[in-house]
């Protein structure tokens, strides 16, 4: 049977700091462009490690951003996040915050107080999505799912289950609203157990290894890398050495320019110099800092 | 790299060749540095201008309790350092810090000199760029004499666009002539008036 196969494995980078909370292996754009990945334009990961307690929560401070949206997905610890339009939260295990930064908020994010104290292993994912060139000056909303609220499917033969975050598994919608399709998922299997996943070819499609060590059609993977397909066909089956989880992306290329700088991600660079000028200007709002 | 964007730069504003820009950069001084880095300590004469091809200095001075006074900031195409002390050859009364990583070329006085005897443009050049010089200095002068805090921001985000994002709001603060508290002050009353939810 015709599989959709491996394009590359790729190895997290050395981490660094974002803020002084969020020690990532960036992904995207630093290992693979944000075209080849549209509309994946950022791809942060923070491998399981272990922050001792603090005082004073660990995060990172006030900042904007335009044209694009945050998932933050927690797998350990929790992130406590304010925004400039007066909306905040807590991001616990398991849960995942869809933020449409669109025409402008500034936010800023924190170990939550408590997990702060007590000190812990801390684990998440922070993805960008872009937004097509119609949406981007959008007005700016959140959409906070705790774990609860995530559409779920259980896979046959007791293999495991899969988190609907966005897009759809099997009929089962996602619980996130986006603005072009995209399929997002985590996935938990058992040892030894297995499940194909179908994408229409043409989408970028990408999963990382949570957990545990995995095979994807044959190839092992190891924990915290990042597998990319090709577009050669649209199913690829995973199967967990260990029990594992994975977090896979799948989404419709958007097939426009992008002007990236910084936290801005915008089409045109006359719209990054704009977005500089309103950002100076105090339209993206007011935070007070850390 | 940083010769590339410092070649771009030279022959934006002057009509020096290829063949004359390599032989002028030939032993030329050029440096990645850390975060951090000094590049100018107070008591030393400064004997170079930096050109920042990549990052972001700024010159400050210190007053007798060690409070830092920002005097200068210089992202990507600034040329920053000490006139006065090369000049005059005397002690400079300044630091140069990296607030970033940084890629700088080191600007002496004799390849400012041999590349005027080869182009007059430059040293044509090299004047306007310390007549911009005064003008930035006089203009910077009235504006902490005259202005408001809100009057001197804006000043200083048209001047600098992206570098409320790049440095710490101290420091801006410090530049600006006002206290940290101040300038979240300005940008809260300039929310007020721009941000519409």
């Amino acid at each position: 049977m015709a599989q959709r196969e491996i394009e590359v494995i790729i190895a997290p980078r050395k981490p660094h700091f974002v803020g002084d909370g969020f020690r990532v292996h960036n992904f995207i754009p630093s290992t693979i462009s944000m075209e080849q990945m549209s509309p994946f334009i950022m791809l942060d990961y923070g491998s399981k490690f272990y922050f001792p307690p603090s005082d004073k929560p660990r995060g990172v401070n006030v900042h904007p951003h335009r044209g694009f949206e945050t998932v933050t997905i927690a797998y350990k610890g929790k992130v406590a996040h304010h925004d400039s339009a007066g909306n905040s939260g807590i991001i616990g295990e398991g849960d995942v915050q869809w933020m449409t930064a669109a025409s402008g908020v500034l936010h800023k994010e924190y170990h939550e107080e408590t997990f702060s104290k007590e000190g812990g292993d801390f684990q998440v994912v922070q993805l960008w999505v872009n937004l097509p060139a119609k949406d981007k000056m959008s007005s700016p909303k959140y959409q906070e799912l705790p774990n609860d609220k995530i559409n779920k499917v259980q896979l046959s033969n007791h293999a495991g289950e899969v988190e609907v975050i966005a897009g759809n598994y099997n009929h089962v919608k996602g619980s996130a609203s986006t603005f072009t399709p995209i399929h997002l998922l985590n996935v938990k299997l058992h040892k030894n157990g297995s499940s194909a996943f179908q994408f229409p070819t043409a989408y970028n499609t990408a999963l990382l290894v949570i957990e545990g060590k995995i095979k994807v059609n044959d190839t092992e993977v190891n924990t915290d890398h990042l597998v990319v397909f090709k577009h050669n066909d649209e199913t690829f089956n995973i199967q967990a050495v260990e029990e594992a989880k994975v977090l896979i992306m799948s989404g419709e290329p958007i097939h426009e320019p992008i002007a990236a700088h910084g936290p801005f991600v915008m089409n045109t660079k006359a719209e990054i110099i704009q977005a500089f000028e309103d950002y100076n200007k105090g339209k993206f709002g007011y935070l007070e800092e850390e | 790299m940083p010769l590339e964007n410092f070649k771009r730069y030279i022959q934006h504003h002057t009509q020096l060749s290829d063949t004359h820009f390599n032989e002028l950069t030939r032993n030329i001084r050029v440096e990645v540095v850390k975060k951090h880095t000094r590049l100018l300590n107070q008591g030393e004469v400064c004997r170079f201008s930096f050109f920042v091809s990549k990052g972001l200095l700024r010159l400050y001075t210190l007053d007798q309790q060690g409070k830092e006074f920002v005097i200068q900031f210089a992202p990507e195409d600034w040329i920053v350092g000490d006139r006065s002390s090369a000049y005059f050859n005397q002690a400079s009364d300044y630091f140069i810090d990296c607030i970033e990583d940084s890629e700088i070329v080191f600007i002496d006085k004799q390849l400012i000199d041999k590349a005027s005897d080869i182009d007059k443009n430059f040293r044509t050049y090299f004047d306007t760029l310390l007549h911009n010089h005064i003008r930035h200095i006089q203009k910077r002068i009235s504006f902490l004499l005259c202005a408001t805090a809100e009057q001197r921001y804006m000043e200083f985000v048209n001047l600098y666009p992206d570098l409320m994002l790049r440095a710490p709001q101290w420091m801006i603060a410090s530049y600006l002539g006002i206290t940290p508290e101040s300038l979240s002050r300005v940008r809260k009353e300039l929310a007020k008036k721009h941000f519409k939810l």
